[in-house]
């Protein structure tokens, strides 16, 4: 499935002629402006647990962003992303609880590990394409799962609990307002970073392997070095989400969180939002969240329901959200393009005598 | 508007119609009103029957003018034996319908973090079926079990089985938390009572299908005791493959309590003749209260011979009738948290409760498990008949001291 990327070189999809001014001035500049929008919004919500849906939406944004990297920019077919995540999850959990790192000092170090995970992950892909390299990578992110299951001192089967939550100096960030000025941050900090590398020449790199890596590597691009680098750069995503999991309220871990389900769910969010978007990616993680949440009162038929917002979604809407925004700003700017030159044309008409 | 325009739409309805669910303003929960919260894992094997049934006699006492007058509100939710979903569904009963008492899970690996979430809150969580020891051992005030605690179900083994048939045990369980709890408790016990190491020891995954190789090893090491952890279809299936691969019928088959669970016997048959479990509650009880239940089991939801997962179901609906009756409550917005203290402290008063279980139920206020683990009889039933028509017969009744095993 190839993406349309009439907006990536430009402009964020949907960005307004205001906020490219604002870009043009300094490019953190909109993402300042976002993040001082999204400040109130634990003040606007009606109770905690729509907060608490809004900090498992955030993640999901994480999640479903750095996915989009190897699957969507470099074009990749891996369904070890959950695994990577579980990885991000126990590394944090165990280096503070185990070692008595902070939040501060566990996410990175969390990242760093599923980095080198997603490395690993990653080496398949020299060799292996498409429907081969999901199978190489579902067996990797099943062996993690399991291998946490057996292992006693990661909780196995039991679940591994009491995992701190942030501190700020004595304060702890507990409860789910506080912890939404974790993941919120974190959020769009992981939205512009997955940007800037869009538009960077390694994003150009990916987007070639994605294409063609032959004709990418006839035209002196490094495709195993591309292809390594995207696993890399996904899988400190899943690490930074894994960890944001881990140190949430109440502060417990389980393997049944990271099985096929949970990744296919996390696919959904990318296919529903649209393959290689960035904002497709958000809006697929935030409606696939409310789907999911809201479908729990109705769990005799859930995953019927859940089913088929899937199969109408593939078969209507094959690009996903982001095709449909694509597809609206395309036009727009056809019908933009027709008005001018129709406007050219009755200005540049000789008049008749 | 083009067709591919229209398809679109028709694809992003249900999302969006359910989207708009979430930023409504939730239904005000309602004064005057007693709210549950009951989550479980519904989606297996009776699950939906399990909640139904403690939905049913909760909100059943409505008809009659509810309790001291006060009707009782049920919002049922699956947590699909996943703590994720589970953590979900008590933070929504906590805070969007403001639940004056939680009432959950199935599993140990759910009940667990729920236990710290409902500490926190200040909510008072009654748990129907989970085993673990630690449930009741984070020191939480608002937590009570009914459900007979894991420390108990492994003595009742192995002490039986020790004295009655020999102490040379084989282990063979899965990677699910019920079935790691069995297994290591027994061990436990053995080498505490016993001074005896397994014979044999190997764990499997959940979803494995396979056993023979382990089985094979097994019976050559000529055990006296196989041990069986796992859930419903692990059991059924390890039980069958021990009788293909030739261990024979004196070897005693003994598993966890999900052996207790109707497909086990259906789907292994005459394989399960001889198999035993530890259990809160047995079909074949003959006292007049058990066989009532029984039959109220059967003509309304249609199971034969209900397990203790059912019991225990009834009788947390029961205990928190009582609860409930003897707790004064205003029921305001404002006294919410009043309210959620005052069952809490009634739940806490609840002395030689006698119902379905095979001895007295007591809780107590102290937040420690000889105070929160009310149920602590447990009894041994041995199969007697596989298949469809299955059939049991009780062997031992054992009542512990509050304090035993911790």
């Amino acid at each position: 499935m190839r993406a349309d990327f009439a907006n990536d070189s430009g402009p964020p999809a949907g960005q307004s002629a205001g906020a490219a001014k604002l870009n043009a001035l300094h490019p953190t500049l909109p993402w300042i402006l976002a993040w001082l929008l999204l400040l109130p919004i634990p003040f606007c919500l009606t109770n905690a647990y729509t907060q608490f849906v809004v900090n498992v939406i955030c993640i999901n944004i994480i999640l479903a962003v750095g996915l989009n990297i190897v699957k969507g920019f470099a074009g990749q077919v891996t369904v070890g992303h959950i695994a990577l995540a579980a990885v991000g999850a126990y590394t944090s959990a165990v280096v503070s609880t185990k070692a008595g790192i902070p939040f501060w000092g566990a996410l990175p170090l969390a990242m760093l590990l599923t980095a080198f995970a997603g490395a690993i992950v990653g080496i398949p892909s020299f060799r292996l394409e498409g429907a081969y390299l999901a199978l190489a990578t579902l067996g990797l992110a099943e062996s993690v799962r399991i291998v946490i299951s057996g292992t006693e001192w990661l909780g196995a089967a039991i679940g591994y609990e009491g995992i701190p939550p942030p501190y700020l100096g004595s304060f702890a960030l507990a409860d789910h307002r506080s912890y939404y000025y974790v993941v919120m941050p974190l959020a769009l900090v992981g939205l512009y970073f997955s940007f800037s590398i869009l538009r960077s020449d390694v994003g150009r790199a990916f987007k070639a392997v994605r294409e063609d890596p032959l004709a990418a590597a006839a035209n002196g691009v490094n495709v195993r070095k591309y292809k390594l680098i995207a696993f890399v750069l996904s899988a400190l995503y899943a690490g930074c989400a894994g960890s944001l999991q881990a140190h949430m309220a109440p502060g417990f871990l389980h393997p049944n969180s990271y099985t096929i389900t949970e990744m296919v769910t996390l696919l959904l969010m990318v296919v529903f939002g649209g393959i290689g978007h960035i904002w497709g990616g958000v809006i697929g993680a935030i409606i696939v969240t409310i789907v999911d949440d809201l479908t729990r009162d109705y769990y005799q038929y859930r995953m019927a329901m859940f089913g088929a917002v899937i199969v109408l979604t593939v078969m209507f809407m094959p690009r996903g959200v982001g095709g449909l925004i694509d597809d609206f700003l395309r036009r727009r700017r056809f019908a933009s393009i027709r008005q001018k030159r129709a406007e050219l044309a009755a200005t540049t008409a000789p008049e008749e005598t | 508007m083009t067709h591919k325009t229209k398809a679109s739409i028709l694809a992003l309805l249900p999302a969006a119609a359910l989207g708009a669910g979430l930023l409504s303003a939730p239904a005000h929960a309602q004064d005057g009103v007693i709210r549950i919260g009951i989550t479980l894992r519904m989606v297996v094997e009776n699950g939906l029957k399990y909640g139904q049934l403690a939905k049913d006699e909760l909100e059943g006492v409505n008809a009659a003018g509810g309790v001291n007058g006060k009707k009782i509100e049920v919002i049922l939710l699956d947590d699909e034996c996943k703590p994720d979903k589970g953590i979900a569904n008590v933070n929504r009963f906590i805070h969007q319908h403001k639940v004056h008492l939680v009432l959950g899970s199935t599993c140990s690996s759910v009940s667990l973090p729920m236990v710290d979430v409902t500490a926190k809150e200040e909510v008072p969580q009654i748990v129907p079926h989970s085993t673990n020891a630690n449930i009741t051992k984070k020191g939480s005030a608002w937590v009570f079990r009914t459900s007979v605690s894991e420390r108990f179900y492994a003595a009742i083994h192995a002490k039986y089985l020790s004295e009655k048939v020999g102490k040379k045990v084989a282990y063979l369980y899965t990677t699910d938390g019920a079935a790691i709890g069995f297994a290591k408790d027994y061990m436990a016990f053995m080498r505490r009572t016993y001074q005896t190491e397994p014979l044999y020891e190997a764990q499997m995954q959940e979803t494995d299908l396979d056993f023979r190789s382990h089985l094979l090893k097994i019976k050559s090491l000529n055990p006296e005791v196989l041990a069986i952890g796992g859930q419903l279809d692990a059991i059924a299936r390890i039980t069958q493959q021990a009788l293909e691969v030739g261990i024979p019928a004196k070897v005693r088959r003994v598993a966890a309590s999900a052996a207790s669970n109707a497909p086990v016997p259906e789907l292994a048959g005459d394989a399960v003749v001889g198999l035993t479990f530890a259990a809160a509650f047995s079909c074949k009880d003959e006292r007049p209260v058990a066989q009532q239940f029984v039959k109220m089991v059967q003509e309304k939801y249609k199971v034969r011979c209900p397990d203790h997962d059912f019991s225990q179901a009834y009788e947390t609906a029961q205990l928190l009738k009582l609860a409930l009756k003897n707790a004064k409550l205003e029921l305001t917005e404002a006294s919410l948290k009043a309210d959620r203290a005052a069952i809490r402290d009634a739940l806490a008063n609840i002395q030689n409760y006698s119902g379905l279980a095979s001895g007295p139920i007591n809780f107590c206020a102290d937040p420690t498990p000889q105070c929160r683990d009310g149920n602590r009889t447990g009894i041994l039933v041995e199969y007697t008949k596989g298949g469809k028509d299955y059939d049991m017969n009780v062997l031992a009744r054992v009542s512990f001291e509050p304090d035993f095993g911790l």
